[in-house]
């Protein structure tokens, strides 16, 4: 019943480490244009 | 572990085992009738997409009776407002079949009607844009003045979809009744939750066309506030984008873990998001009107900070599909931090195109933050940067969601199958679809960041020296947009052929076929409280944020209001 495990206890460390990347992204492109906006 | 089609001691907080394993036939020729619409729209609606990046790089010349702006008008209407919004009623209608069973005879008659009321609309819209007295974009934003039977005909359309909404409901409210004390299917709630917002969201837009536009155009009134009318419209235009976004996002959460074999991750999370989305997506339209005049920068700063907020349920969505990912993944036996990822189905277009459209949801994302903060704003408002952040937003995530979805959903409600051979085809086309709006959607954003203005057939002021040296770069390059163009252009081409095969050419499928089953994943509500189901706390919380949002502006600006504006013929 190993694969059966509730979600809750699943390994979900390359999920943790997707989500702060996707979030990291997103952080970079806003400071890129406000970058921009600074310098314009 | 209780999941929705099982029973247990927790039966009374569990979702119903009454799912119906396919939708009527009645549900089935309704449904397909909203997509052929839908399609319809789409070819006439890329096609005039293909005609203005021709007309950009001023190679090719309209006849007399046609110009730059009513095929961009064109273009809005047909892509954002109906190929959307027919798809979207074709999904929940099958959805909503499948999930809660056969529609009864009141609600399949009100679903008829409201599929012809809009229907009526539409085309009625289209001749008049095409007769050239609507050339007013897809905002028609007053002062510019369209034939007040184009509002007539767009009422006609919220008239339309509001009948197939409120059947929908009724159909929901009926199950509920027949389940007592049972959580709806989440394919229900989420629709519910859709088509709650979407009510909410259109009280905005009927009363700027009823009680504003209509009066003015048909010349019973003279002038127009033209700030109030356009509060009104982003009252309804940004929660539009949630209209689109919602149904993309119902097959993300139920249609993706379906495909991998596992369950939605977290049903309390799933419904929750949905609900957030819903108070986070009406009390926000002023994001859009950063840079207009007479709206005081603490209502401005208000709904950007809440326009924000919708960052929590996106990256909860987010959590939630990585999760699913990874769980499915390791349970095929991936090991390391990311073996999952050669796990996933990367050979099944239903997956794929869901994958990728995805991946594009992310710069779209980032570009809507720009957006919304007050300061950037300056930076790319009405440039061509807010038409690449559209094409990568609803162009790509949501279109080719849709695109992904239509590759089971026909063979679904046709009876037909997905060969190998329209497989392949559709590999290719969402592949090219990918590509083309890569070089369209970048050039798009890298001209506006440089100063290229939207909604105007030329950017290039005259020629100036200045914005001529804008041109210069491999993505700041007019060929570039169209060079994206033309291969969105041959892409929208085969998705017809795609469709066409499906609907009329492929052989009929057999029971068992994966391809012509309607996806929906198993999701444990064991633990889902019930009050995420208690729709009087939801929308009551929506309505008093939309009050304390909105209340003083629009005071301000009817009390305050300047003399009003005549109105502005192109036609």
């Amino acid at each position: 019943m190993k694969n059966k495990k509730n979600p809750h206890e699943a390994d979900l460390r390359g999920t943790l480490i997707s989500v702060l990347t996707v979030g990291i992204l997103i952080a970079v492109m806003w400071f890129a244009v406000y970058a921009m906006y600074v310098a314009l | 572990m209780i999941l929705h089609s099982e029973r247990g001691p927790l039966a009374g907080r569990r979702t119903s085992s009454a799912v119906a394993a396919t939708a009527s036939a009645s549900e089935r020729k309704l449904a397909l009738w909203n997509i052929g619409f839908a399609y319809t729209a789409f070819l006439i609606g890329t096609l005039c997409g293909l005609i203005q990046v021709f007309m950009r790089n001023e190679m090719i010349e309209l006849p007399a009776w046609l110009d730059y702006y009513q095929v961009l008008t064109v273009h809005g209407v047909t892509l954002a407002l109906v190929y959307t919004t027919f798809f979207i009623y074709a999904f929940l209608i099958t959805g909503m079949s499948r999930s809660l069973g056969s529609f009864g005879p009141k609600v399949a008659r009100w679903s008829w009607i409201g599929f012809f009321v809009a229907a009526a609309g539409t085309v009625w819209a289209t001749i008049e844009i095409l007769s050239g007295r609507a050339s007013v974009l897809y905002t028609f934003y007053a002062p510019l003045k369209a034939s007040g039977w184009f509002y007539v005909s767009l009422a006609l359309l919220i008239i339309g979809t509001w009948i197939i909404s409120f059947a929908l409901i009724a159909h929901y409210v009926k199950w509920r009744k027949a389940n007592p004390g049972v959580l709806s299917p989440l394919f229900a709630f989420m629709t519910i939750s859709t088509l709650a917002m979407w009510i909410i969201a259109c009280l905005g837009v009927v009363a700027a066309v009823v009680f504003m536009y209509i009066p003015w155009a048909f010349g019973w009134v003279d002038t127009i506030n033209v700030e109030l009318s356009r509060t009104l419209f982003w009252f309804f235009g940004h929660p539009l984008v949630y209209f689109w976004l919602l149904p993309a996002y119902m097959a993300w959460y139920l249609v993706v873990p379906k495909l991998l074999g596992t369950k939605v991750f977290s049903d309390s999370l799933a419904r929750l998001s949905f609900l957030l989305f819903i108070l986070f997506s009406i009390p926000v339209g002023l994001h859009h009107q950063l840079t207009e005049p007479g709206v005081a920068d603490f209502w401005k700063f208000l709904q950007v900070t809440l326009t924000f907020m919708v960052v929590i349920p996106t990256l909860m969505t987010a959590f939630s599909l990585f999760a699913t990912f990874e769980i499915s993944g390791r349970q095929k036996g991936a090991k390391g931090l990311f073996g999952w990822v050669g796990k996933l189905p990367w050979n099944d277009i239903r997956f794929t195109s869901l994958f990728i459209s995805m991946v594009f949801f992310i710069p779209g994302g980032a570009g809507g933050i720009i957006n919304t903060s007050f300061q950037l704003n300056e930076l790319v408002h009405n440039t061509l940067w807010v038409v690449g952040h559209f094409h990568i937003t609803v162009g790509t995530p949501v279109a080719m969601t849709f695109m992904g979805i239509s590759f089971w959903l026909i063979p679904y409600l046709t009876g037909r199958t997905l060969t190998k051979t329209t497989k392949n085809l559709a590999f290719v086309q969402i592949i090219s679809w990918s590509v083309g709006m890569l070089f369209m959607s970048t050039a798009q954003h890298v001209l506006g960041l440089l100063g290229a203005p939207r909604r105007t057939q030329h950017s290039n002021y005259s020629d100036h020296p200045t914005v001529l040296g804008w041109f210069d770069g491999f993505f700041s390059n007019t060929s570039t947009l169209a060079l994206g163009g033309i291969i969105l252009f041959f892409s929208a081409m085969l998705l017809m052929v795609i469709v066409f095969r499906l609907w009329l050419i492929e052989p009929r499928s057999e029971k068992g076929d994966l391809y012509a089953e309607f996806p929906i994943a198993e999701s444990d509500a064991s633990a889902t409280p019930r009050w995420l189901e208690n729709w009087w706390i939801w929308i009551g919380i929506a309505v008093a944020l939309i009050l304390l949002a909105y209340t003083f502006p629009i005071t301000h600006m009817i009390q305050d209001a300047p003399p009003g504006s005549k109105g502005f013929i192109n036609w």
